[in-house]
């Protein structure tokens, strides 16, 4: 392993470690607050654990070097790659979707893992010496990287994580350089090739799209969630119910309340102030986020430092976006405060990722 | 740049939708979240059903009415709560106390109906929705409940099913108030039994009345279990032992398929599906004949003569003796100083080794056993499966008893004394069998040496993925004789029953019957006319290309050849009567 000396421990970004802490800490005690599963606090205990596995891996990529990681990019994602292929082997179906691997008493999500791999590789594509300078070479360069695993993906069905490697790839290119009259006409081609895509969605999901556009479609059934969602965060009003109160969440009326409509749950128990303060420390956490990648001073930093900003950032926009009915709902948890294994440690991965370039800037 | 300001942006729109949701319209979701009177009913599951081979269900579910609590809509205040379920208690006659259990068992806001009583009758119904008005919270529910042909029916074979208790909800595969198959049949086969409830979402208005369906889950049945009996068979069997505490086992010799299989006295097993009262419960466990008991293969006997066809087969297949050997029988055997008798007072007479299987003389056997050796009669006796357990599907099995005489150059040892052998040679002594073990063993000799594995569930099939889980039977083990003996042990046998032997209480004409009785002596010295003797008879039929093996053990009966034959006989008429009358039904 690369030798940590003095002035790579001096420039750990705290801040940020102390913001995820304490996201886990509110999404402890959010889930200890639900009892669900079968013996009392067991998804609070699997969900600390999985938080310890997270930080072994955010010290483990945080103390490597980032740029070793990039150059290894392309092993990285190949690897990533199979993973999503094993699904279709060896996965476990849970709700008519195909997305774990089983491992004895581990259930692993590799389309979860993946995002992480997807950057590492968008960063080595983009700042590879074949597509200088930066323009349609590299878009043709990094439009399969993004095709292979989206196809992949939407066959398990898991269309959360495939639409969230769009923006990534986006801002990265923005990021790079790219000419947004380029990317603009890509969106566009992609808008008029949509009635394919809706072929090519599943029923659920289809459906899911229509109710988000009129949730009084189907108020009995997919709309459920919805409409209960929005009742769970609307009745928390300013203060929230608190944790005895919060009827919406403890009456099971909700779906999906310990995983990706957790948002409610905590909405529900402690109102818009809670939210504010949820909210915040996500904000900061990306500020920080948006600082490393300002600050670093070669392109692979810079690049990955945003990606990993992204990332995160996407999957906090849409999923409170989804939950408050603000987007149609695709299935994308709430890093750091959703219930999953798999999430808990990608999320802690792509902080490990922002770290190792935040301590390396001056190298 | 751009970029950090447009996520900013982003979160500025969400804390927006925020602000609108919980300040602006909170209020109303508020009223929303509290109106929100949606009432989770569960609908049970029906339970699979048992058929027999031929396709009769051996149990059927009947609707069933069960009174059930929902905590969060009971009276908020403690006492307002009482006086509901006060009102329940003197409707319905259910003890106060019981009531005020099944509430401070659960969560106080849960939605899920707790079912306090099940098998509510109409008129207890009509008496709920009547006083409705007056007991929130309070409501019937309509679910499947187990019925039986009659209350006593396989009731060993089937087992009982009866609420979770509390080991089972510690476990955590259970919920409260979720049917669990207790015993028998119903047990082994649970989670195929158990189908997966279902459930609705209805919105019900201030009076708890249904206002709207919300969401509906379709329960789905159970799967139907094909077991290897054949009712028919097993109502004889039962009837044939009414009145008589001991066991019967039907079995068919060429698959080792468990045809019948009853052990009296039965349980009421319909009884203990509900709520049982407390000396009801008691009266069963502590009743001194052990209702509870599968006799079939829980309870261990001495084999009594029974056991002489093993000793005939070791004798025979060994070359110790042969069926020209003759004794004189004058009643009694004297070995040192013990007497040893014959059950016939005076003796038979002088017989060979085929008189004494019919006549089922002691003292032929004594002699015999001794020129035999115990560790050949014990060697024969464990290759016919005894001291083994017949693997059957039901737990709790006996595996029975075999001696272990340590063999020196084919002689007992100075420590295992004479005499065993002797008590050993007509079955007695410390030798101890299962009903099941002996049917095993008599399937055997009807089929040339096969030991099949009893047989008791054909397969499990699920409505729409077809079958599940199939027994296609199997065989443990192999028993090699010469043929010329096979057919000497089936010929004795054939004259047990026809030829004037102790098994003529069997006999039925045209139909030929081959057995054996035995009386199990439980004390020295008892009397079999005093009933204080087990009685046995083990039989197969017909003789020449056996179909069915009948094993019937009658606890303190007498006589093997007075009680346990005759009820075999009445077995046996049933089967062979009844299918012949089908027959003609069909053609």
């Amino acid at each position: 392993m690369v030798g940590i000396d003095r002035r790579l421990l001096q420039n750990v970004d705290w801040a940020l470690i102390a913001v995820a802490f304490g996201l886990v800490v509110m999404s402890a005690v959010t889930l200890a607050s639900l009892h669900v599963g079968r013996a009392g606090g067991s998804v609070v205990v699997r969900q600390l654990i999985w938080f310890l596995i997270g930080l072994i891996a955010l010290i483990l990529l945080g103390s490597l070097d980032y740029r070793r990681l990039v150059r290894a990019a392309p092993a990285i994602y190949l690897l990533g790659l199979m993973g999503l292929a094993a699904v279709f082997v060896l996965g476990r179906t849970v709700s008519g979707a195909r997305r774990w691997v089983v491992f004895g008493p581990l259930s692993i999500q590799p389309s979860e893992i993946f995002k992480v791999c997807f950057l590492l590789m968008v960063v080595w594509a983009i700042t590879s010496r074949w597509a200088q300078p930066v323009g349609k070479i590299t878009l043709a360069l990094t439009l399969p990287i993004l095709a292979v695993p989206i196809v992949l993906i939407i066959k398990q069905p898991d269309l959360g994580t495939a639409i969230l490697l769009v923006p990534v790839l986006g801002i990265l290119l923005i990021g790079a350089g790219m000419r947004l009259k380029l990317l603009g006409g890509l969106a566009l081609a992609s808008l008029a090739a949509m009635p394919l895509a809706w072929l090519a969605l599943k029923e659920y999901q289809r459906e899911r799209i229509l109710v988000f556009l009129d949730p009084f479609r189907d108020p009995l059934g997919s709309a459920y969630n919805v409409i209960q969602a929005k009742i769970a965060i609307g009745s928390g009003q300013l203060l929230g119910k608190g944790v005895a109160g919060a009827t919406q969440s403890r009456l099971a009326f909700l779906p999906e309340r310990h995983t990706d409509f957790i948002f409610a749950v905590f909405a529900e128990m402690w109102g818009f102030v809670g939210c504010l303060v949820l909210l915040f420390c996500y904000v900061l956490l990306l500020l920080r986020g948006f600082d490393i990648a300002a600050s670093a001073r070669e392109p692979v930093g810079r690049l990955l430092a945003l990606g990993a900003t992204t990332l995160i950032a996407a999957q906090v926009l849409i999923n409170v976006g989804m939950v408050t009915g603000l987007l149609p709902v695709v299935g994308i948890p709430l890093p750091m405060m959703s219930y999953g294994g798999s999430s808990m440690v990608a999320s802690f991965m792509t902080l490990g990722l922002l770290l190792s370039v935040r301590m390396r800037q001056f190298q | 740049m751009v970029i950090a300001t447009a996520v900013i942006l982003g979160f500025v729109v969400l804390i927006g939708q925020l602000w609108y949701l919980q300040v602006l319209e909170g209020g109303r979701f508020l009223d929303a979240s509290d109106k929100n009177r949606i009432r989770i009913r569960p609908i049970a599951a029906p339970r699979g059903i048992l058929y027999d081979r031929n396709g009769t269900p051996l149990v059927d579910n009947r609707p069933a009415f069960t009174l059930s609590l929902i905590p969060r809509e009971l009276p908020r205040d403690v006492e307002s709560r009482d006086a509901v379920l006060g009102r329940v208690a003197s409707l319905l006659n259910i003890p106060y106390q019981e009531l005020l259990d099944a509430v401070a068992r659960v969560q106080l806001d849960s939605f899920l109906p707790v079912r306090v009583r099940r098998g509510l009758t109409l008129t207890d119904v009509a008496k709920v929705e009547e006083w409705k008005l007056e007991l929130p919270g309070v409501i019937t529910e309509v679910e499947p409940q187990r019925v039986y042909p009659t209350s006593r029916f396989a009731a060993h074979l089937l087992g009982y099913v009866r609420e979770a208790n509390d080991e089972q909800l510690k476990q955590g595969r259970y919920r409260r108030g979720d049917m669990v198959g207790q015993s028998g049949l119903e047990r082994l086969l649970d989670e195929y039994l158990r189908g997966q409830d279902g459930g609705e979402r209805i919105e019900v208005d201030a009076m708890g009345r249904q206002v709207r369906r919300v969401q509906q889950m379709e329960p789905h049945a159970g799967a139907q279990v094909v077991t290897t009996i054949d009712r028919g068979f097993q109502e004889a069997a039962e009837r044939a032992m009414d009145g008589h505490a001991g066991a019967v086992v039907v079995m068919d010799p060429r698959n080792g398929d468990v045809l019948a299989m009853v052990s009296t006295p039965a349980f009421e097993i319909d009884r203990f599906t509900g709520t049982i009262e407390r000396e009801a419960w008691l009266r069963v466990v502590q009743d001194p004949n052990f209702p509870l008991l599968n006799r079939t293969i829980q309870s261990q006997y001495a084999p009594g003569s029974v056991f002489k066809i093993i000793v005939a087969a070791a004798g025979l297949q060994e070359g110790s003796i042969t069926p020209l050997d003759r004794t004189f029988c004058n009643g009694e055997f004297r070995l040192g100083t013990f007497a040893f008798k014959d059950w016939k007072e005076g003796g038979h007479g002088l017989v060979d080794l085929h008189q004494s299987i019919v006549h089922s003389c002691n003292i032929f056997f004594y002699q015999a056993g001794l020129k035999i050796g115990a560790p050949a009669i014990v060697k024969y006796a464990s290759a016919f499966g005894f001291s083994q357990p017949t693997g059957v599907d039901l737990p709790g099995e006996k595996l029975g008893f075999l001696p272990q005489p340590k063999a020196v150059r084919g002689r007992a040892t100075k420590t295992w004394p004479a005499g065993e052998t002797v008590n050993m040679s007509i079955g007695q002594g410390a030798v101890l069998v299962t009903p099941m073990q002996v049917a095993r063993f008599m399937s055997a000799v009807a089929n040339g040496g096969v030991l099949w594995r009893p047989r008791l569930v054909q397969r499990v099939e699920r409505s729409e993925r077809g079958v599940v889980w199939a027994d296609r039977g199997q065989v443990s083990g192999h028993v090699e004789l010469s043929p010329v003996v096979w057919a000497f042990l089936r010929q004795s046998m054939w004259a047990v029953v026809n030829d004037g032997g102790t098994g003529v209480g069997a006999r039925i004409p045209g139909l030929d019957i081959a057995g054996k009785t035995g009386t199990a002596q439980m004390i020295s010295k008892s009397r079999a006319d005093k009933g204080q003797d087990h009685a046995w008879f083990a039989a197969f039929a017909p003789a020449k290309a056996p179909e069915v093996v009948v094993v019937v053990l009658v606890e303190r009966g007498g006589k093997g050849g007075q009680v346990a034959a005759p009820i075999a006989r009445k077995i046996l008429n049933a089967i062979f009567y009844e299918k012949v009358a089908a027959v003609e039904v069909d053609g």
